[in-house]
């Protein structure tokens, strides 16, 4: 069985990718809020075997989350309002994040807040602890009354939270944008503007689900985050659409990956690195499985991850249609 | 240890419409599957259902190396293992959760277990455990009407104690809530040890009464829609009493009724 030390197996330089200032040793990482703190999977993949995990949203205080029912199942996905509940930036650093060292895995913490002060405090907390790869900034959920999603949907506001963090870490900045917002490519730019190292997008696209019987929503929040391959068509769009508006941008692809397929269609569209998300639930084994099966694809073809990189992009110029090189 | 095992279904059998059995051929789990505790099944290939769904493990023969469930179809995720052809293989992630705990019962011991309508399905395992620990145990399960109770058979000759059986419209055994049932007997005569049960929310609720007021230590086998199984997802909270929530999957689903906060269900 996987996961209980670090891998002693060599994993093909093939497979590395960098994004700006983040080297990652694969593409393959697991999206925030699918995936714990990472330890609730140690059983199923080798945490050091992954190219990074990032942590559920964590904030400066514990966070209870919202009232049940939390989830409910939808055509090809699902919709959650779980609400954030975490344990809180503190109880990270002290109970999770030394096994995680020791586990050998690449930690990009997830950080959210109610206000600018709050996200500076939690990225401030973060500051000098050791093991961290990146801070992504979740701008981006719909499940909760306050922040999160307000951030993201307005680039003005995207813009002053990302310069107040970028004023207050050296840390590598990851901000992850929503699909829900007017106009994703302006968001993006603003993040990049006001200093993020790495865009990562999609969240969830903001839904609904009503019982028919009572005609009551399915959810207690009311609307929820739609995730799972019904949203892959509209994710994968998205990245295309901000890769080719801003070229050399590091971009995360997120949205409904499952299988291999959706792997290299998210890092042809413009993506140097994915998360995998709702799919951990399914088959909490995915995102190592996945590794491998990229790197014998990779072998297989005589290529690089690297390569892979972009090719819808040059594809649609008219220059290298379906080339890997 | 926790695993995805692959699995083949060995056998169906059903007890009336939309109430079934299936036996898998899963060798690790039958040895490692504890009362109570539950699997996440993936059918494979479907996009609708997209999750997997849990269910409780109704027993395990670890010589066999077979596990069995026990399953009223009620949506698309139960209706996908109904249709599941024997023979087919599907995906079972377990074993999950905590499990129902016979700790400090000793062989004089008698305890009760109280099932609301499909809600039985852990207690097949539960009641092997109990013989084997030499711990008599009633069984009280009710149901709508005797349709819906015709599974009861899969109890046949593993109840070490009485069986009481009720229904809501009196078609079969006494008529009325299986928890006025039990309230009325644990009133009347045996002092109980312990109490498992495992039903719908609604007769928790009232249950959570009767046990208090009866002064009998429980555990409830808790229902709640899960997403992962294994404390990922955090869908699958139940309000708390020691704190907001309780994480069904992975500190219960087995939860004694004192640390839920019912008025907030």
């Amino acid at each position: 069985m996987t996961g209980q030390s670090p891998t002693s197996r060599v994993q093909s330089r093939a497979l590395e990718t960098r994004l700006g200032p983040l080297q990652l040793r694969n593409p393959i990482a697991t999206a925030s809020g699918t995936f714990g703190y990472g330890l609730e999977f140690t059983d199923f993949v080798d945490l050091s075997k992954i190219g990074a995990l990032c942590t559920k949203g964590l904030s400066l205080e514990p966070h209870a989350g919202n009232s049940p029912p939390r989830i409910c199942e939808t055509p090809a996905g699902m919709l959650n309002a779980i609400g954030l509940q975490n344990i809180g930036v503190q109880a990270f650093l002290r109970d999770k994040l030394p096994r995680l060292r020791e586990l050998g895995a690449t930690v990009v913490a997830n950080v959210w807040g109610d206000t600018e002060e709050d996200y500076v405090a939690v990225v401030g907390a973060l500051e000098e602890a050791g093991g961290l790869a990146a801070i992504e900034l979740n701008i981006s959920c719909p499940n909760v009354e306050k922040g999160g999603m307000l951030f993201g949907n307005s680039p003005t506001a995207t813009a002053s939270l990302v310069s107040r963090v970028r004023a207050a870490t050296r840390r590598t900045i990851v901000v992850k944008l929503s699909p829900n917002a007017p106009d994703l490519v302006e968001s993006a730019r603003a993040a990049r503007d006001s200093g993020a190292d790495i865009l990562s997008l999609v969240n969830t696209f903001v839904g609904m689900a009503i019982d028919p019987v009572t005609a009551r929503p399915r959810l207690s929040f009311g609307t929820g985050g739609l995730s799972g391959p019904a949203i892959k068509p509209l994710a994968l769009r998205m990245v295309f659409q901000v890769a080719r508006a801003l070229p050399g941008v590091p971009l995360m692809g997120i949205g409904g990956i499952s299988d291999l397929s959706d792997v290299i269609e998210f890092l042809a569209a413009g993506a140097s690195a994915v998360q995998i998300g709702t799919a951990n639930f399914r088959d909490p084994a995915v995102s190592g499985r996945l590794v491998d099966e990229l790197e014998a694809y990779c072998r297989d073809r005589d290529t690089t991850v690297s390569a892979l990189v972009g090719r819808a992009q040059r594809a649609w110029n008219g220059g290298e249609a379906g080339a890997e090189g | 240890m926790r695993a995805d095992h692959r699995a083949v279904l060995l056998r169906r059998r059903l007890f009336s419409p939309g109430f079934f059995s299936v036996k898998f051929q899963a060798p690790a789990l039958a040895r490692d599957v504890l009362p109570g505790q539950f699997v996440m099944l993936e059918v494979a290939g479907h996009l609708r259902p997209y999750l997997r769904r849990a269910y409780s493990v109704a027993d395990a023969e670890p010589a066999a190396g077979e596990v069995e469930l026990l399953v009223r179809t009620i949506g698309s995720g139960t209706a996908a293992l109904e249709g599941l052809a024997e023979g087919s293989a599907a995906s079972l992630l377990g074993p999950l959760g905590n499990g129902f705990s016979l700790a400090g019962l000793g062989p004089n011991a008698r305890v009760a277990v109280v099932a609301g309508g499909i809600g039985a399905a852990p207690f097949p395992l539960l009641f092997r455990a109990l013989r084997g620990a030499g711990i008599s145990a009633d069984l009280f399960l009710g149901g709508r009407n005797a349709a819906e109770l015709d599974f009861r058979s899969r109890f046949d000759g593993i109840v070490s104690g009485e069986t009481v059986l009720s229904t809501d419209d009196g078609s079969l055994g006494e008529k009325g809530f299986v928890t006025d049932t039990f309230a009325r007997r644990a009133a009347q005569g045996p002092s109980y040890a312990r109490l498992f049960a495992c039903g719908p929310m609604p007769m928790f609720v009232a249950l959570a009464r009767v046990v208090e007021r009866a002064g009998v230590p429980a555990e409830f086998s808790t229902e709640a829609a899960m997403g992962c199984g294994f404390g990922a997802c955090l869908g699958c909270v139940i309000p708390g009493r020691e704190k907001p929530f309780v994480i069904s999957c992975v500190e219960g689903p087995i939860l004694p009724p004192e640390k839920i906060a019912w008025e907030r269900l």
